[in-house]
């Protein structure tokens, strides 16, 4: 067969049909992948005005922006927004983009889940949103710490939605985080054994398995809330014998994984951008990979460190100070990874190394401020101040913020053919560290000053007043650089150079497919015989024989999780509208339980189940092949 | 570039590979460990509810006569769809079909027992009577819940058609099911030893 007949089978097989009807039902992964970054982003966005909200608030003391009620919701949905439906997402759509790519697969091993959990999670997000036009947000945190968020104290219906919309999105990670198991351990090419996997691939299994293990506490956590507020229970409410510690254990156990969940994919991709544009292999492959496995297995021995100031025994607290202390090693691990890869390498200055470079420096920064309230003593002086907030920002735009800039500049040549202007993007890159540095550098002096976290404003006299103006200022700055960012985005997509197939001259398997790729990603399977496939000698697609087309349908290698050898041909479902109704079947159960319509909401269950049968019931022989 | 270790892979010829059936399991499994964890946190409330109260569920242990019989019911029912797997990875089909329909009546019979335990439980405990009534509810509605879902796959393990008509077996969803089903029935052990026998025993303690 000649390759031109090849590639036009391949396409016919796995093309989406450009109509409503393939918009909506395809399972596509490097279109749910743009759409997951874009829904992300928006989130970023929204959560980024927030923020700048709060900032004018709090720019001078007895400020009227907001009142505190207003405060109070815009403050939660800022956290909530930020940490659920930007951090963790944005890192999900480069990694359901970027993964099959990165295998050599023709899509992940379960289309139609990422397809759902796509959905479930733009829903939920709309779900959280429905609640400020109602004008009824939720406003105890993003923590959410009971007894504010029980009915007594929380009337409102804020913290129903806060804690179904949670519910829900827990739904849509946990199907994500199995999607990205299965397909890492099962779906690489041939020869991409364990040890030459690209390091984004051991941050995204780990964080996957983290998900896994630490997502149930946080969904035990809200139904307890949602029983207590709707039927009476005592989960949280001391009278009845429960306890409001239960919350914050609960919570915790999951929420300080959910740190890992956020920073260790973008670790993953400094891991590859670095080398990249410092023109050589990273220094200790092997020991970046290791300790980003061990961060998410220590990562669930820190929890009470949220809690030092609740009252615990010495011995518990001991345990998680030293635990927490220990998580530091392994991230110096990666950091001296980096430098030592950029000190042996030929760094090339481009805006994609800039945020990886600068995002190393406030990476150090959160992270020794972190070592610091890892130390019991510190952090009852520092603890509810504006030094956790100020941590807490280091940790979160500097490891995943700026990391996913560079991802930005790096990977959107591949997903939109265009390259990005370098001079905008530096400049971009320059606002905002200014900014963010301006902006959050000082919140560790208002927290040593004694400002409190997570309030609505603070009175004249008390020496607050001038710093937060500061703050304010750089916050806007950062916002600006930002928006650079996405001028430039735009910009590219009209004017932009093409960018062809490796335009960084990158070793990893994604950059040998087009810009964008093919709907099938490679014709030929590709063998893999090290860990820089693109900077080997070994021609990955040399397949004389047309053996490796895999052409009869929509098929792609299935092999052994250790040495990737080829054991099977998986089977790839074709385009379905079941995941996008499941999950609006499901929006609309959610909806009913706030309403209180619980038989309706049972009834949706049971609409829930029969589409997941019509999803799953087998196609006649034409998936057989 | 700096060289790296570059070993070529064997080139298997890819065409003559059998078609893959596992990547459902290997998801299974993934949901188990997550569920398991679920019910992990529900225990751990239970016991976190239950710390430095002396009277935890002492007063009125809850009656282990049904846990007993209910555990017996889902543990059989375990036993049978085992034996329907083999059955069914060795293509005698119907006998497969059979026990899995069993299974489902012995989940039914559980359902309805559990059901008449909660009927009798209820007069002496609610949900809203205190945190050891909140928790306690929670946990076995929550395990119940499960089996109601398993029981649902189950069924439609049941009405799934190929069996035996096609290249693909109808094992791989038959076994995909039945490991969940197993799970399901080892979480009521759990549920069994942690929130009856171990809180009688308690109480006979107690009692002396």
């Amino acid at each position: 067969m000649s390759e031109q007949l090849l590639i036009d089978r391949l396409t016919t097989l796995w093309e989406t049909p450009k109509n409503r009807y393939g918009w909506f039902a395809t399972v596509d992964h490097k279109e749910l992948g743009i759409r997951y970054v874009v829904t992300a982003f928006v989130f970023l966005a929204i959560g980024g005005l927030e923020a700048l909200l709060m900032r004018l608030q709090l720019s001078h003391s007895d400020a009227g922006v907001l009142t505190p009620e207003a405060y109070n919701q815009i403050f939660t949905l800022h956290g909530a927004t930020m940490i659920f439906w930007y951090a963790s997402p944005i890192l999900s759509g480069f990694a359901v983009y970027l993964v099959p790519l990165m295998i050599g697969a023709r899509d992940m091993a379960f289309p139609r889940l990422n397809a759902f959990t796509y959905w479930a999670y733009l829903l939920s997000g709309i779900f959280l949103y429905i609640s400020p036009f109602l004008g009824q947000s939720p406003h105890a945190g993003w923590f959410a710490y009971a007894p504010y968020t029980l009915r007594d104290y929380s009337p409102s219906l804020g913290m129903d939605f806060y804690a179904l919309a949670l519910i829900f999105l827990t739904i849509s990670t946990t199907g994500g985080a199995i999607n990205f198991i299965v397909t890492i351990l099962r779906l690489r090419a041939p020869g991409m054994a364990i040890s030459r996997m690209p390091l984004f691939l051991y941050s995204t299994l780990t964080v996957s398995f983290v998900i896994l293990f630490a997502l149930p506490a946080l969904t035990a956590a809200c139904m307890f809330l949602e029983l207590d507020r709707r039927w009476g229970t005592h989960f949280f409410r001391t009278a009845g014998g429960g306890s409001t510690f239960l919350w914050q254990q609960l919570f915790w156990f999951f929420g300080h994984p959910w740190v890992y969940v956020i920073f260790l994919p973008a670790t993953g991709m400094l891991s590859l951008i670095i080398p990249a544009f410092s023109r050589r292999t990273i220094v200790g492959y092997p020991f970046v990979a290791i300790s980003t496995i061990l961060t998410g297995v220590v990562g669930f021995g820190v929890w009470l460190h949220h809690m030092f100031t609740v009252g615990m025994s010495d011995i518990a607290m001991s345990f998680f100070s030293a635990g927490s202390m220990t998580i530091a090693i392994f991230t110096t691990i990666q950091v001296f990874a980096w430098l030592a890869t950029v000190w042996r390498g030929r760094p090339v200055p481009t805006a994609a190394m800039h945020y990886a470079v600068g995002s190393i420096v406030m990476l150090v920064i959160g992270g020794l401020s972190g070592v610091f309230t890892g130390v019991i003593p510190a952090d009852w002086q520092v603890h509810n101040t504006y030094y956790v907030v100020a941590h807490m920002h280091y940790v979160l735009i500097g490891s995943n913020v700026f990391p996913v800039f560079a991802a930005f500049y790096y990977w959107l040549p591949k997903m939109t053919g265009r390259m990005m202007s370098e001079r905008l993007g530096k400049w971009s890159f320059w606002v905002m560290f200014a900014g963010f540095n301006v902006g959050f550098f000082p919140m560790h002096a208002l927290g040593m000053m004694g400002m409190p976290r997570r309030i609505y404003t603070y009175q004249q006299g008390l020496g607050f007043d001038g710093l937060n103006m500061v703050v304010t200022l750089g916050a806007f700055v950062l916002g600006i650089g930002i928006l650079l960012s996405i001028v430039n985005l735009f910009w590219s997509l009209r004017y932009g150079t093409l960018a062809g197939p490796n335009p960084w001259n990158s070793d990893g398997l994604e950059w040998s497919t087009d810009s964008p790729p093919a709907p099938y990603g490679s014709a030929h399977i590709p063998l893999i015989a090290s860990r820089h496939p693109l900077w080997d000698d070994f021609e990955e697609e040399d397949d004389p024989d047309n053996d490796r087309t895999l052409d009869a349908g929509r098929l792609t290698p299935v092999t052994t999780w250790l040495d990737a050898a080829p054991i099977g041909i998986a089977t790839i479902p074709e385009d379905s509208l079941a995941p996008l109704w499941m999950s609006i079947v499901l929006f609309v159960f959610f909806i009913c339980f706030v309403l209180q319509m619980v038989w309706v909401g049972l009834c949706l269950l049971l609409a829930t189940f029969l589409i997941g049968c019509f999803w799953m019931w087998p196609r006649t022989e034409k998936e057989i092949a | 570039m700096s060289a790296s270790v570059q070993i070529p892979p064997p080139r298997t010829s890819l065409a003559a590979l059998p078609i893959d059936q596992t990547r459902g399991i290997s998801a299974m499994w993934c949901v188990i460990a997550t569920e398991a964890m679920l019910f992990v946190c529900m225990f751990a409330a239970y016991y976190y509810l239950g710390n430095n109260k002396d009277r935890w569920s002492l007063e009125t242990p809850p009656k282990v006569t049904y846990a007993i019989i209910l555990l017996a019911i889902l543990l059989s029912s375990s036993f049978v769809l085992h034996w329907g797997e083999q059955q069914v990875k060795a293509a005698r089909f119907a006998a497969g079909r059979m026990a899995l329909w069993v299974t489902v009546a012995l989940g039914v019979v559980f359902l309805a027992l559990q059901g008449f335990e909660y009927y009798d439980h209820w007069k002496e405990l609610a949900p809203y009577s205190d945190s050891y009534g909140s928790i306690f509810y929670t946990i076995t509605s929550l395990h119940a819940a499960h089996v109601i879902f398993g029981l649902m796959m189950l069924v439609y393990i049941g009405v799934l058609p190929r069996w035996g008509a096609t290249a693909r077996t109808p094992h791989a969803p038959y076994h995909t099911v039945a490991i969940y089903w197993h799970f399901v029935d080892v979480v009521w052990v759990f549920i069994v030893a942690l929130l009856y026998v171990i809180p009688v025993f308690q109480a006979m303690h107690h009692g002396h």
